[in-house]
């Protein structure tokens, strides 16, 4: 009997195990083996030990530099942005309204839609012949074409970006805001404190917790954006655009240096890693707060 | 009086950035029924005049989108499938069984969460070419039937639902899987649905892995035809929004259906994360 509920737990484990081995534990090993090692899978031979150069060869490399400092501009110029709006968006439904949950929901679309649609959809919106600059036309204003210039090709999918992520945000800090008590708002209107004073001095130090969990997502999630690139720039113009994943793709996959590419991977990894454990503490603050 | 006009201009910022978030996607599906040569757009000529649905044909038929959207369909149902069942297991065994190791797993599934996709894609990539699989469907679903987010989500649901009703099914001589599938699923329903929702999406929208493991038109799914079809006919922006279209409408649909569930399973599936 015993032995047979043992079995049975076996069983019941067995997906997660096969699954384990293959698709997290020998990927993670042999990468971090790749990353000191030169492979290039076409050659049809084996990876070949060469210890820490690859490591010695990205941290040489300006285009590596490029694309961590593109996607450090990503990060730091659209993240502030998408939290900004997305926290007066949620102040604003939190609000007795009517049609919370049509305009709730609309700016959910976007946050459904994949990438690949999206980054179409804006190559069309941003072309020399598009939307963008048919409305800029109206008020005499030369378009350009966006996409095929260095100094705006990187910025137009930031704000592309923004655009796509905001309504996550927005859902995400509304359903922080509705787990705070009417009754706080009530007595600190009686206190005489303006709506002003309330954002500051109530909502924003008890949204604190899930404003930076959703900060850490977010930065981790641009910190991996790759898609968007691939479909709309392809990292040109000059390189203006060449994100690190983006960059680690180019590498791996393009040029088949595959011990390079898992390098880069390790880097972005440990980057994460930080932000992981950052988020790790953010979500106990959070525990704490909402007591689940 | 301030309090009507303060709260008119409520609305109209609201429904503006409703409009903004929305207005992409119409313009999408209005250049999807223009006639062909006529993409060029001025605001002034945003709805078609003579609309037609032969580019959504052109992009089924002769661009292949068909069999995109079948690969599609076929890997995002067998991931959901796979999900259900084999996460609900992991699941049933972490909630109900004591083992040796069993928080150590525990901890492990929550980190393995955090290591980035990007460090796993060249061994895999290496291991579909060893195991035969790449170029292949099942190369697309196998690295993502059993999923860290789907175990903890059921997990936390099953310990919710009391031990006393699998405790007299035991004594009935029911089996961990008649438990399982007769008990503790039919009860756990909502998380389900989480899980559901969660892994459609993540799914039909996968471009990654479909993009390092495939390379014939036969394999491909709808992001990564999109993708590669975007890239190389740059200026066919008329087919390209029919494409997009055929990508996006299916999840827009269940998503009209279904917004306040899908909305409040993707926060939760957030915060739990």
């Amino acid at each position: 009997m015993a032995n047979k509920r043992k079995f049975s737990t076996f069983i019941l484990l067995s997906p997660w195990i096969v699954a384990f081995i293959a698709f997290s534990l020998y990927p993670v090993g042999y990468s971090l083996y790749l990353s000191f090692s030169k492979y290039n899978p076409l050659a049809g031979q084996a990876p070949q030990f060469i210890g820490l150069g690859n490591y010695k060869e990205i941290i040489q490399d300006p285009a590596f530099w490029q694309a961590v400092k593109n996607t450090v501009i990503f990060v730091v110029g659209t993240i502030p942005v998408t939290t900004a709006i997305a926290i007066v968006l949620a102040v604003f439904l939190n609000q007795k309204i009517r049609f919370r949950s049509f305009f709730r929901a609309s700016y959910f679309v976007p946050v459904m839609t994949s990438v690949i649609v999206i980054s179409t959809i804006f190559t069309y919106i941003y072309s020399p012949y598009g939307l963008l600059n048919s409305f800029l036309n109206l008020f005499g204003i030369q378009g350009k074409n966006w996409l095929l210039n260095t100094n705006f090709a990187l910025p137009a999918i930031m704000l592309m970006m923004i655009w796509a992520s905001f309504g996550y945000y927005t859902v995400l800090f509304l359903a922080g805001l509705q787990n705070i008590p009417e009754e706080i708002y009530e007595s600190a209107a009686i206190d005489g404190a303006s709506s002003v004073q309330q954002f500051f001095r109530i909502t924003l130090p008890l949204l604190r917790p899930m404003l930076i969990f959703a900060l850490v997502i977010n930065t981790i999630r641009s910190f991996q954006i790759f898609s968007q690139i691939f479909v709309m720039t392809q990292g040109g113009p000059l390189g203006s655009t060449r994100t690190v994943v983006y960059y680690l793709y180019n590498m791996g996959f393009q040029k088949f240096r595959m011990g390079y590419a898992s390098g880069i991977a390790y880097l972005l990894f440990v980057i994460i890693l930080i932000f992981s454990v950052i988020q790790m503490k953010s979500l106990s603050y959070e525990e704490q707060f909402y007591g689940r | 009086m301030a309090q009507t006009a303060r709260r008119t201009l409520l609305y109209i910022f609201l429904s503006l950035i409703a409009i903004v978030a929305i207005f992409p996607f119409v313009l999408m599906v209005l250049t999807s029924l223009k006639q062909g040569g006529a993409a060029l757009t001025s605001i002034a000529k945003l709805i078609p005049e003579n609309p037609t649905l032969k580019n959504f044909v052109e992009v089924w038929v002769a661009d292949s989108f068909g069999i995109y959207f079948r690969n599609t369909a076929l890997i995002t149902a067998a991931v959901i499938l796979g999900n259900i069942v084999l996460d609900s297991m992991v699941a049933y065994a972490l909630s109900r069984k004591n083992f040796l190791g069993k928080r150590a797993m525990f901890l492990v599934i929550i980190a393995r969460m955090m290591i980035p996709i990007q460090v796993l894609i060249i061994p895999i990539y290496v291991l579909m070419h060893w195991l035969q699989l790449y170029d292949t469907l099942a190369a697309l679903i196998l690295p993502t039937l059993v999923q860290g987010f789907g175990i903890f989500l059921l997990k936390q649901y099953f310990d919710g639902i009391p031990k006393s009703l699998d405790e007299a099914a035991i004594m009935d001589g029911a089996n961990d899987f008649q438990i399982l599938w007769r008990i503790i699923m039919p009860l756990a329903k909502p998380a389900i649905a989480v899980l559901v929702i969660n892994t459609a999406l993540t799914s039909w929208n996968a471009f990654l892995l479909p993009l390092i493991l495939t390379s014939s038109q036969g394999t491909r799914t709808l992001s990564l035809g999109l993708a590669l079809y975007s890239s190389r006919y740059g200026v066919d922006f008329i087919n390209q929004m029919a494409a997009s279209s055929i990508s996006a409408l299916p999840i827009l649909a269940i998503f009209l259906v279904f917004q306040r569930q899908i909305i409040s399973g993707l926060t939760k599936g957030a915060l739990k994360q």
